[in-house]
């Protein structure tokens, strides 16, 4: 019989450009924040997972060391996972399995990254391998713009139809960020602006694009047992999936994507979830690219493929809709890579623990966490309630 | 309590100082090996969880590079950094907690294709203080060495014995990439490096790649009629800069009584009949020897001299060669493991130790050995 | 007290093998030859040529010439530029399924006005056929293409 696992508390960074501070200490502001709002010392966590970007990001080698201090680490356990942007979620479904396995009650997890230090797009253009891909590849835009403008084309789409809710997509993230304390960019922005922003990698633009961000998040996992004992509002992991494809960008389908629809499965079925629309109640996607966004809502069934537009064109996955999407501000406000994937993670703890602040959704009781990475190969995603 | 856990297969490439084929090509081949040795198909297999470097392989995301190659293709699986021993503990977790009921992992490097080794060390220091003042592995460990002559007396004979050891026991490993039979003279007559340090006392990089499938108990005994069974793990960090910390007492002691207390091994001394060893420089196998509870502060010297840790005496260290026999860097550990699963397995060929029913695999990565690892393996 | 920045920029040499594959593919490549490999559990012919199939899980050894000729199944229109980037923009960048092959390839795709982003898209839309423009000398990498046109 599998152990319960929950989340008891969460921390984050004010993120955006944070040359106030040096990676650790940025860092341990998420660490600190994570053990006030559950209400732990430090002496109380049995172990530690961390992750965040390729090293070559901020330029030095195995930063879990250098970080060890400032996360409380000393004497204990300490893991680093790296899996390009999924790392995020990579950390929570560790930590996870830190608890699931019996050998630990209480972990911490850390993801950080601090873009502002190093060169992103240099950087990530290095995950193409050097024979047949990396002269292509252009950096994340280059690379996840292939899937956006293929989207259209697949389900005989008018592109200006797509462009505009994918433009929706993006005011609303913006909007919604402003309520958002933690959020990197926080600016009102219409349909009209997002159109006619300068092209990056076509058809992606200035504002259907994440901003590179500094930040970091710290989440913490605890046995059922103990979790109940930490906390009145313990958030449930009730669905963990992940799945990887071929190396080669070119091998797969990535409008229907096969990784992040076997991801959702894997983790509805272990949530025991069949109707995504009604059973969850808030969703944070990993959406860098504004067209992404429509691709998942289908992937994850929020409707059936070629829909996307009409779920934000109904304002289904608007707050106040059916199913909120991205109420925190989303990746397309606050994308410290690194922390990404946990902060998702953190926002659906939040939510479904009535922590949320100005952007909680009223009655979430179940949410759903999600991350993207690797040059179009790696999804995961993580369901937590507050539903015992 | 976590689920009863057992090492069903491994396989490992030759380590050599360059293979021909890339990186997807070797992890394919022990993949597909550890595979088959276990009679497991890749439909089968529950999850992969690989350990690998992007400074190490100079393509980052460095696991999407060959995650299909491992057999990841649609199924969970992640990446732990720097140390095959960690991913070894991760993939533990995941079948331990009952959600998966295999795991295969793999760990690669390969040195022929990346800067030397003091150069993606000098990277592990921060930018601010120790970087600049030109702290990297080998001096790291070059100081640590001086410390432990100092407040033991140990000497660089003592360390040449070490080479000269496990050079030897090489011999016996086909895998192996550096085997010789040399003296305690040549060794000290070997240029220094970083005082008290010889090239010798350094570990050779190399190219290697290795897989270990893990499986829970029932899969194990339908899969392999010698499981070898994960008996205690446990793992620990030690602060960070140099100057924090005490060099002769870091954090292994902590991953060995965490690894021996799931194990129930109270006198490890007694109850390990062989230990394969992270030595990346000739003096640590005496300090780890020491830390792991073998001996006393001090004591690691004697054992040597003593001939308890050599291939014949009461406590073999490194039968394989170990790590001074060839470093592929991020694969060393799980190839400590795997080494370790072949004694107790009775399936170590040549350097095979009689009568193991207990054997211990180690591993390190960071600065002086800042992040220890311990697996107890058993029958 | 104002925050200080420390700068510095870390360039490091790296030398990757080929292996047998892919040094086999590019001999032929060098000779405007484009292969790839058919996996005998699936069927399919992967391009570029590699060791082994990835779904099956089996080594593969049929090698299979393709056309340099073929679809376009996505690309893009990459036109801001950061350090360390290979190519310089404006370019378009596509995913390209050579007749013959199951699997396509990232390249570029040129050979006419790319300063004005509407006649592109004009010109370049999923679907489009494209061949392959061979440098005049070939150097056995995959650049020996120099870039793909519009049939």
């Amino acid at each position: 019989m599998a152990r319960k696992v929950a989340v008891v508390g969460t921390g984050q960074t004010r993120h955006g450009k944070r040359q106030d501070v040096s990676y650790p200490e940025m860092i341990r502001e998420a660490v600190v924040a994570a053990l006030e709002d559950a209400g732990l010392g430090w002496e109380h966590i049995d172990a530690v997972v961390c992750g965040s970007m390729p090293p070559p990001m901020e330029g030095t080698n195995a930063p879990h060391l250098w970080w060890a201090d400032a996360m409380g680490a000393c004497g204990k356990p300490l893991l680093r996972v790296a899996t390009c942007g999924t790392t995020g979620i990579s950390i929570a479904h560790a930590a996870y399995y830190h608890v699931a396995s019996g050998l630990f009650d209480v972990v911490l997890a850390v993801g950080a990254e601090k873009q502002y230090e190093g060169e992103s797009q240099g950087t990530m253009t290095t995950v193409g391998e050097p024979f047949f891909q990396r002269q292509f590849v252009a950096g994340a835009p280059g690379v996840f713009a292939y899937q956006c403008n293929e989207y259209a084309h697949r389900y005989n789409l008018d592109e200006e139809r797509v462009r505009a809710a994918a433009a929706e997509i993006a005011v609303r993230n913006h909007v919604d960020a402003l309520d958002n304390p933690f959020a990197h960019l926080r600016q009102r922005i219409t349909v009209e602006d997002v159109l006619r922003s300068r092209v990056l990698a076509y058809p992606i633009r200035l504002l259907d694009c994440c901003p590179a961000s500094d930040g970091a998040c710290a989440v913490i996992f605890a046995a059922g047992e103990v979790a109940t004992r930490i906390t009145r509002t313990p958030a449930w992991v009730a669905g963990v999936g992940y799945a990887g494809e071929e190396h080669w960008v070119g091998d797969s389908d990535k409008v229907w994507w096969q990784s992040a629809r076997q991801a959702a499965l894997q983790a509805y079925r272990m949530a025991g979830i069949t109707d995504p629309l009604e059973q969850l109640d808030v969703a944070e996607l990993y959406n860098p690219f504004s067209f992404q966004e429509l691709i998942f809502y289908e992937l994850f069934g929020f409707c059936g493929p070629g829909e996307g537009c009409r779920l934000v064109e109904e304002g289904v996955v608007r707050r106040g809709g059916k199913l909120p999407c991205d109420p925190s501000g989303g990746v397309l406000c606050t994308n410290p890579i690194g922390a990404t994937g946990l902060i998702r993670v953190a926002e659906a703890a939040m939510q479904v623990t009535g922590k949320a602040g100005a952007h909680q959704v009223e009655g979430a009781r179940t949410a759903l966490a999600h991350a993207i990475g690797g040059t179009q190969q790696i999804n995961g995603v993580m369901i937590l309630t507050s539903l015992d | 309590m976590a689920g009863k856990v057992a090492v069903v297969s491994w396989a490992q490439t030759e380590y050599r100082e360059a293979h021909d084929a890339t990186i997807r090509e070797m992890v394919f081949r022990v993949a597909r090996e550890a595979l088959d040795r276990a009679g497991l198909t890749r439909e089968e297999l529950g999850t992969v969880i690989t350990a690998s470097s992007d400074y190490w392989q100079g393509i980052s995301c460095s696991n999407e590079y060959y995650l299909d190659a491992a057999g990841g293709y649609l199924k969970s699986g992640a990446k732990a950094e720097e140390d095959g021993a960690l991913a070894f503990m991760y993939a533990f977790m995941r079948v331990a907690s009952g959600h998966f009921d295999t795991a295969l992992v793999v760990a690669v490097t390969k040195g022929s294709e990346i800067p030397p080794l003091a150069t993606l060390t000098h990277l592990y220091s921060e930018p601010f203080f120790q970087r600049p003042v030109g702290i990297d592995d080998v001096n790291a460990a070059a100081m640590q060495a001086r410390l432990y002559m100092e407040r033991y007396g140990a000497t660089p004979e003592q360390f040449a014995r070490v080479v000269v050891k496990n050079l030897g026991n090489a011999r016996r490993n086909p895998l192996a990439f550096r085997k010789a039979t040399l003296t305690v003279e040549e060794v000290l007559r070997s240029p220094v490096v970083a005082d008290p340090l010889r090239e010798p006392d350094l570990a050779p990089g190399a190219d290697g790649a290795c897989a270990v499938l893990l499986a829970g108990e029932e899969t194990a005994k339908r899969l392999t009629d010698r499981p070898v069974w994960v008996r205690g793990v446990g793992w620990s960090v030690s602060s960070y800069y140099l100057g924090d910390r005490d060099l002769l007492d870091g954090s292994l002691p902590d991953a060995a009584r965490r690894a021996y207390r799931m194990a129930g091994i109270a006198n490890p001394r007694a109850e390990i009949r062989v230990a394969e060893v992270c030595e990346a420089y000739s003096f640590q196998e005496l300090l780890w020897c020491e830390q792991l509870g073998f001996c006393g502060p001090g004591e690691g010297p004697r054992l040597l001299e003593e001939g308890v840790t050599g291939p014949q005496g009461e406590l073999p260290v490194n039968p394989s060669g170990g790590v001074l026999a060839g470093n592929p860097y991020c694969a060393r550990g799980l190839v400590r493991i795997a080494e370790a699963a072949a004694q107790v397995a009775g399936r170590a060929g040549e350097h095979q130790v009689e009568g193991v029913r207990t054997a211990l695999a180690h591993s390190y990565h960071g600065l002086a050995g800042q992040l220890h690892s311990v697996v107890i393996l058993g029958r | 007290m104002e925050p200080r920045i420390l700068k510095d920029t870390i360039a490091l040499p790296y030398q990757w093998a080929l292996g047998p594959v892919n040094t086999r593919f590019f001999q032929e490549f060098k000779e405007r030859r484009i292969f790839g490999t058919r996996c005998p559990k699936c069927g399919r012919v992967l391009v570029p040529a590699r060791a082994f199939c990835a779904r099956c899980f089996v080594p593969l050894d049929e090698w299979v010439q393709v056309r340099d000729e073929g679809t376009i199944k996505t690309w893009t229109y990459v036109a801001y530029s950061y350090i360390g980037q290979p190519m310089q923009p404006p370019y378009v960048s596509a995913l390209i399924q050579l007749d013959g092959a199951d699997t396509a390839i990232p390249h570029l795709v040129a050979g006419f006005d790319l300063r004005d982003l509407d006649e592109v898209r004009a010109r370049i839309k999923i679907g489009t056929r494209v061949r392959a423009v061979w440098r005049e000398e070939t150097e056995g990498t995959i650049l020996d293409i120099k870039y793909f046109e519009p049939v």
